[in-house]
């Protein structure tokens, strides 16, 4: 430290020297500095990449030769698939259903169809649901990473000698970390579709798109960044809590491998009414998702509850709001070494 | 004005399965402005959780309203008079996977403090060159300067520095030294530093205040702390010891040999009737010196008679 035997420059005031500062700026150059959510991220961008070649290979036009095998396949099960619809239409008969609600649609030979094209009508929902989840978990591990981090080295306490406030610095953490989550969130959702123009570019059915396809898919894309900025902060919240990324991952793994199954073999389905997972998925599926109840006689239709987009949105929430405070009031209160 | 100042704050952690500790006992400190003062005391004596309830990060269950930094109510206050204090508490707490360089901007935006500024603080500890090296490379040297860059980047009217020397090699120390007392001494700056090293205190140190079982024992100058715990003898040093000794104690004086060989007169006697003692008798001083007793042995007898 030889330089600190020289004669130091004369400090410069506090007024001198200083700009507006700025906690938010800080937090925001903070988490984007962070190399293990860079690494994150880099390793999402990869997985889509990799799912648009999975896609690319599994989807094309059908061939002559295609339909052929299809057409001998199809006439072998066609004699047993009559005699079960026969049957099938009976009991359809008895519960007072029509035939084609209870059986199902009758087989085509396109059901038998090794090589099929990219339906973007059919599998726009089921797109939206599954980078929906991957960005979720991305979120989580984000948010989990992004205070448990913190914790980890301390620096949340080195900050508290600049911004003494507690609930001013958790503040800034959970607002950045909710516009973070946003972005993952738009961006997950704007891969998705750039990942389907490619798949409808280069093997499309070429199916005409039904009425308000895009007001659906759009405000389940919505839905679906709502619900990753959601799981980011329970990342967050319960990596707070426990004050450790690892620990908050296996709570996660223990609530949704063991608990929510221990509740629903307890408390019976209306446990799915406040799971988790359900809720997440009532959130973003268009029109929610309905849950049935299949320990009841199978002759007739099971007894079933919607859960809503707006229930599932509220308990996802009630939930974060939950773990994201109670760490939050401990870190104001708690004494910090 | 005082730059600390804290009245009847105690604090009790309360441990699981274990006994409470309490940390502080109805501790009194004042710091006046200006010059450097030292927090002294053994461990467990309290000193880095009088900081810390200074700082905001412990809650004291008494006294909460009876803090006050740079003449201002904390922690009430806190938020208000932080910008003007710098604060290394333990060891340094920064970002492994970032540059030190970097992990003083992340505090530098928070608080507005400018680029340059960043620049002069590494120039302070030496680590200029080191500064785009990442955190978790650094050595426990290293990571303290970084430390102390970090307490000092927002040109604190108050620093707060807990064990600064930790880690440090000699020179290091030596320099930290150096720069603490500078700061102490600029006219603007009130240092407050904890430290175990007892000869670093004494070298570093205006003012002293010594903690014991989380109380004050002493507090003041330096040397007033060190004449307070002296036992008031003087050193004579004459040609013949012996025969001296034999006529301070013929003439009433408490004597014994000094671990030099020469005589100590115990009992805080005048120098100048011991001097025409002995002259009367023919023995002609060479030396009379009354024994200070250096910090060490000071802070022993303080503690020692408190425990």
């Amino acid at each position: 430290m030889s330089a600190a035997t020289q004669q130091p420059k004369a400090p410069a005031g506090p007024e001198g020297d200083r700009r507006g500062g700025s906690l938010l700026r800080s937090e925001l150059l903070r988490f984007t500095t962070r190399r293990f959510i860079q690494v994150l991220l880099g390793l999402a961008v990869l997985g889509w990449l990799g799912a648009i070649g999975i896609g690319l290979a599994s989807f094309d036009h059908p061939t002559e030769a295609d339909y052929a095998v299809a057409q001998e396949t199809f006439e072998q099960a066609r004699e047993d698939d009559e005699q079960w619809r026969e049957e099938c239409a009976a009991q359809a008969e008895e519960a007072g259903q029509a035939v084609d609600d209870f059986c199902g649609p009758p087989m085509t030979v396109e059901d038998f169809l090794q090589v099929q094209p990219f339906d973007l009508a059919s599998n726009a929902t089921p797109g939206t649901m599954g980078f929906a989840a991957a960005a979720s978990v991305l979120a989580f591990l984000v948010g989990a990473t992004w205070i448990g981090a913190e914790w980890s080295n301390r620096s949340i306490v080195a900050l508290l000698f600049w911004v003494p406030n507690r609930l001013t610095v958790m503040g800034a953490k959970v607002v950045v970390l909710a516009l973070a989550a946003a972005v993952i969130g738009a961006a997950a959702q704007a891969a998705w579709l750039l990942m389907a123009w490619i798949l409808d570019s280069a093997a499309g059915s070429g199916r005409e798109l039904p009425d308000g396809f895009w007001d659906e898919l759009l405000a389940a894309q919505g839905r679906a960044v709502v619900l990753t900025v959601l799981i980011a902060l329970l990342g967050f919240g319960l990596a707070n809590l426990t004050r450790n990324t690892g620990a908050a991952l296996g709570v996660a793994f223990v609530y949704f491998a063991i608990l929510e199954s221990a509740l629903r073999g307890f408390v019976g389905l209306s446990a799915d009414r406040w799971s988790l997972l359900v809720n997440a998925v009532a959130l973003v599926l268009p029109g929610g998702t309905r849950i049935y109840d299949y320990s009841t006689d199978f002759a007739t239709e099971p007894p079933s509850y919607l859960v809503t987009n707006l229930h599932g949105g509220l308990v996802v929430g009630l939930y974060v709001a939950v773990v994201v405070g109670i760490g939050t009031w401990l870190f104001a209160r708690r004494d910090l070494h | 004005m005082p730059a600390v100042e804290m009245v009847g704050v105690s604090k009790t952690y309360r441990r699981r399965g274990g006994q409470p500790f309490r940390a502080l006992d109805d501790l009194h400190m004042t710091v006046q402005s200006g010059g450097v003062h030292g927090l002294l005391g053994p461990n467990g004596s309290g000193k880095t959780t009088s900081i810390r309830v200074l700082l905001g990060l412990v809650r004291p269950d008494a006294g909460a309203g009876q803090m006050r930094l740079l003449d201002r109510p904390v922690p009430a206050e806190l938020g208000g008079v932080i910008a003007d204090v710098g604060a290394l508490v333990e060891t340094p707490l920064f970002s492994p996977g970032l540059s030190g360089r970097m992990n003083l901007r992340l505090l530098a935006e928070a608080a507005g403090v400018s680029r340059a500024r960043i620049e002069e603080c590494l120039d302070l500890v030496d680590l200029r060159d080191r500064a785009g090296d990442r955190f978790k490379g650094y050595s426990l040297g290293m990571k303290q300067r970084l430390g102390i860059a970090a307490a000092l980047l927002k040109a604190p009217r108050l620093l707060i520095l807990d064990e600064p020397s930790n880690g440090l090699d000699p020179a290091g120390i030596k320099d930290v030294r150096e720069l603490v007392r500078r700061l102490g001494h600029d006219g603007r700056t009130t240092v407050l530093v904890s430290s175990h090293l007892l000869g670093e205190v004494q070298q570093m140190c205006d003012s002293v205040t010594i903690l014991a079982r989380g109380r004050q024992v002493a507090s003041g100058p330096v040397a007033q702390v060190l004449s307070r715990a002296g036992t008031g003898d003087v050193r004579v040093g004459v040609p013949d010891p012996a025969a001296a000794a034999a006529v301070l104690a013929a003439a009433g004086y408490s004597v014994s040999p000094a671990p030099d060989g020469q005589v100590l007169v115990h009992g805080s006697p005048a120098p100048g009737a011991i001097t025409r003692v002995l002259a009367e008798h023919g023995h002609y001083v060479e030396e009379l010196v009354r024994v200070t007793p250096d910090l060490e042995s000071a802070f022993l007898a303080i503690t020692g008679a408190q425990a």
